[in-house]
């Protein structure tokens, strides 16, 4: 009787999972309207600093333990924050570049593709590097290299300016390329 | 969802509407379904849908002529159980092949995650058929014959892998942002919520017994109704894309992004 119940609950449960993805599916195309209002702003370069192994070795040898530990937390906690913020802004990317795919212009539809495909890969890297970036702060010794997701943010960066020349010559992007 | 559900139910009822209500009713939820898939069947053909959902079209086929089938069997013998049984069986494997459908478009689109897709999945596959085969062992039920009881057993195995697949395919897709072109997740949608229902309900039907409490099947029916509906609703209209309203980017976007590539290539 009792896993008769919990099997009908755990059905219903995912009913209005459903349903909540339905709903979420039609309000998607509304959130579009305004992209830029999601995006938030990633400095690489200090996300770069706090992920780097050299800067962590200097850390450990020219800190006590007990307070290298303390502040390599708090980088691993920023860091957290930035491939957060990366993620995200990944995510509003894609949608973005979803509509320029289908762009009837070859290049803008190329351009658009190739964004997909590393913003895309960007919320892959940030699956795989938050975990480990919580591990590291639980065991601040462990080595952890998310790098790839700093390198991909910067492609991913180049390819939105492609993009947005692409699609929008006249706003003279082009000066910067 | 067939003769047998619309039997079951109309025992059920019986006491408590007027005979004519009762069997209007339990008729309309057998037959309305399997009519609103024919024009939809019909539709997609016309429309050159069939092409790209074969596996959604040939369920579709397959449903309207297993009722037909039913309908000139109006006796509810042995026959009619192994029919209802096989065609339970031939239904749930179109099913799976409708999910493989809908999944293969997506990854279409998102090569990138073709391989981290195909792992998932299949993880999730093991996961859902291990946790599938340990609830039926748990979980024996009862019902009027064995061979109703392997229905109802299968119903419900397939519904849960069904279900989980199902909810993987809109969370792994709500994570990475990925746009599942309207038609797809009608089709997805519909077999979702029809899945969940049937867990529910098969899981019902075996504590209390197929014939013994026909309710569930009255929900399953209803449920199938409604799924038809809704995958009428997403195929029949156009397909929705995603667009900017906005003609152009603000100025500061293009200022911040220049900054940065600028930044990029100085390095």
């Amino acid at each position: 009787m009792i896993i008769t119940i919990i099997v009908v609950l755990i059905a219903l449960l995912a009913l209005s999972c459903l349903l909540w993805f339905a709903k979420a599916q039609a309000s998607a195309s509304k959130a579009l309207e305004n992209p830029a209002e999601h995006i938030r702003a990633v400095d690489v370069e200090a996300f770069r600093n706090l992920i780097d192994a050299g800067e962590e070795e200097f850390l450990r040898t020219n800190l006590p333990p007990a307070e290298f530990r303390k502040i390599q937390r708090e980088r691993l906690s920023a860091a957290v924050e930035y491939v957060s913020c990366a993620a995200q802004n990944a995510a509003i990317l894609v949608r973005v570049a979803d509509a320029g795919r289908r762009s009837p212009d070859p290049a803008t539809a190329e351009a658009a593709e190739k964004l997909v495909d590393n913003a895309v890969r960007i919320r892959l890297y940030a699956l795989q590097a938050i975990p480990r970036l919580y591990l590291g702060m639980i065991l601040p010794g462990s080595r952890i290299s998310p790098a790839s997701i700093a390198e991909s943010y910067e492609q991913m960066t180049r390819q939105v300016v492609l993009l947005g020349c692409l699609q929008y010559p006249t706003r003279g992007v082009q000066a910067a390329l | 969802m067939t003769a047998f559900h619309a039997q079951c139910f109309c025992l059920w009822m019986a006491p408590r509407l007027p005979h004519t209500l009762l069997v209007w009713l339990a008729y309309y939820l057998w037959i309305a379904p399997k009519v609103l898939l024919a024009v939809l069947a019909f539709l997609m053909f016309r429309r050159g849908l069939h092409r790209q959902f074969p596996m959604f079209y040939l369920y579709a086929v397959f449903q309207i002529v297993q009722s037909a089938i039913l309908w000139t069997h109006p006796h509810f013998d042995e026959t009619y159980t192994r029919l209802f049984s096989g065609g339970t069986a031939v239904s749930s494997a179109l099913r799976f092949g409708v999910i493989y459908e809908v999944l293969r478009q997506l990854f279409r689109n998102y090569p990138a995650l073709t391989e981290t897709g195909r792992m998932l999945f299949r993880g999730v596959t093991v996961v859902l058929l291990i946790a599938g085969v340990g609830l039926a062992a748990l979980l024996p039920g009862k019902s009027v014959s064995l061979l109703m009881l392997a229905t109802d057993t299968l119903n419900r195995t397939v519904s849960l892998l069904q279900l989980g697949l199902l909810l993987s395919l809109f969370i792994f897709s709500r994570y990475f942002a990925l746009s599942l072109r309207s038609h797809a997740f009608g089709i997805a949608l519909g077999l979702g919520a029809y899945a969940s229902v049937q867990l529910a309900t098969s899981a019902v039907l075996l504590y209390v017994g197929s014939a013994s409490s026909p309710l569930p099947n009255f929900i399953t029916m209803a449920t199938y109704h409604c799924c038809v509906l809704i995958w009428m609703f997403y195929l029949l209209l156009p397909e929705r894309t995603a667009y900017f309203t906005r003609r152009e980017l603000p100025t500061h976007d293009l200022e911040v992004w220049n900054q940065e590539l600028q930044r990029l290539l100085q390095r």
